[in-house]
């Protein structure tokens, strides 16, 4: 019996352990990675949250048309996010044409958000924000503000690359329900990280 | 889940979609409506628990996961968002000038 069969118990299937959660290894490893990112995203809020905290004078420049375009912003999000689910529940029917539809409209959702932050990087950058100064106070609000969006922006951007990459190969074949699902969990954690940096970046600091 | 369950109604979905919605909504009042510093935070933070825990449960659909996976997850992100939270005494000694005070 060679080394390869005792380790396989002499059989010819492979020893596998049973998955820990019951739950496919690609999915637990999504799951892992979310787990890791949250305490990314918590640790820049946390380090946000430090510096505004025990700075007497940190800045509050958004007005209302800022606001309201952050508002755009979150029901564009959170739509897609209801979308998505449609896309994950689509293609564990089976259904694949509708899991492509659903993942492209997500997409179209994401890829609209992403502009609208980029057109609301510019504006900020137009009335003089930089990483280390601005017009109003501490030099400090620049490079808080754009590490937390920043980071937000990327995993945003990264989704939509994983989108066109997954939902193309989803319709081709060439990846399965499981795929779209971790698509699905990664898109919903980006929507969940949201949900914390509109009330503590944007309306904490809403211009009185 | 199985395929045949997936084919049923998205009714739980939708209401958790118009939660979130909702959440959001009502921290933007809250807002503009200016309330002390610590009680704005303690609202908006409250509310954005509520729309992230309805996304994990329903959206992420943990609440279908096996429970191994709930507690896993829930101890090892508890904790260290529990005891990130210690940097927050340091913030205050910065604002006050605490142990420093004259």
């Amino acid at each position: 019996m060679s080394h390869s069969e005792v380790a396989l118990g002499g059989h010819h299937t492979p020893a596998m352990e049973p998955s820990p959660f019951a739950i496919p290894a690609k999915k637990l490893a999504m799951w892992l990675f979310i787990i890791s990112d949250i305490m990314t995203f918590a640790a820049c809020l946390v380090a946000y949250g430090f510096l505004r905290n025990a700075t007497p004078n940190w800045p509050r420049p958004f007005q209302s048309s800022t606001i309201a375009s952050v508002m755009v912003m979150t029901f564009i999000l959170i739509t897609s996010s209801f979308t998505m689910v449609l896309a994950v529940r689509a293609a564990r029917a089976g259904d694949r044409a509708a899991g492509f539809r659903w993942t492209m409209i997500t997409l179209a959702g994401g890829i609209l958000f992403a502009l609208l932050h980029i057109r609301e990087w510019f504006g900020m950058i137009d009335q003089g924000v930089t990483l280390f100064k601005n017009p109003w106070g501490t030099g400090l609000f620049g490079g808080a503000y754009f590490s937390v969006t920043g980071l937000e922006l990327l995993h945003v951007i990264a989704a939509l690359i994983v989108f066109i990459i997954v939902g193309f190969g989803y319709k081709r074949g060439r990846y399965t329900s499981d795929d779209i699902e971790n698509c699905g969990l990664f898109w919903q954690f980006i929507n969940i990280v949201w949900m914390f940096v509109v009330p503590l970046v944007y309306l904490m600091n809403v211009a009185s | 889940m199985s395929a045949a369950e997936e084919r049923g109604g998205i009714g739980k979905f939708f209401v958790v979609y118009v939660c979130m919605l909702a959440t959001t909504a009502i921290e933007l009042v809250i807002a503009y409506r200016h309330p002390s510093g610590a009680q704005l935070l303690v609202s908006m933070l409250l509310l954005a628990f509520i729309g992230a825990l309805l996304g994990v449960l329903v959206f992420m659909r943990l609440a279908a996961e096996k429970h191994s996976l709930i507690v896993a997850f829930a101890v090892f992100t508890l904790f260290v968002l529990a005891t990130i939270n210690y940097g927050w005494t340091d913030s205050f000694r910065l604002l006050f000038g605490v142990p420093f005070a004259k």
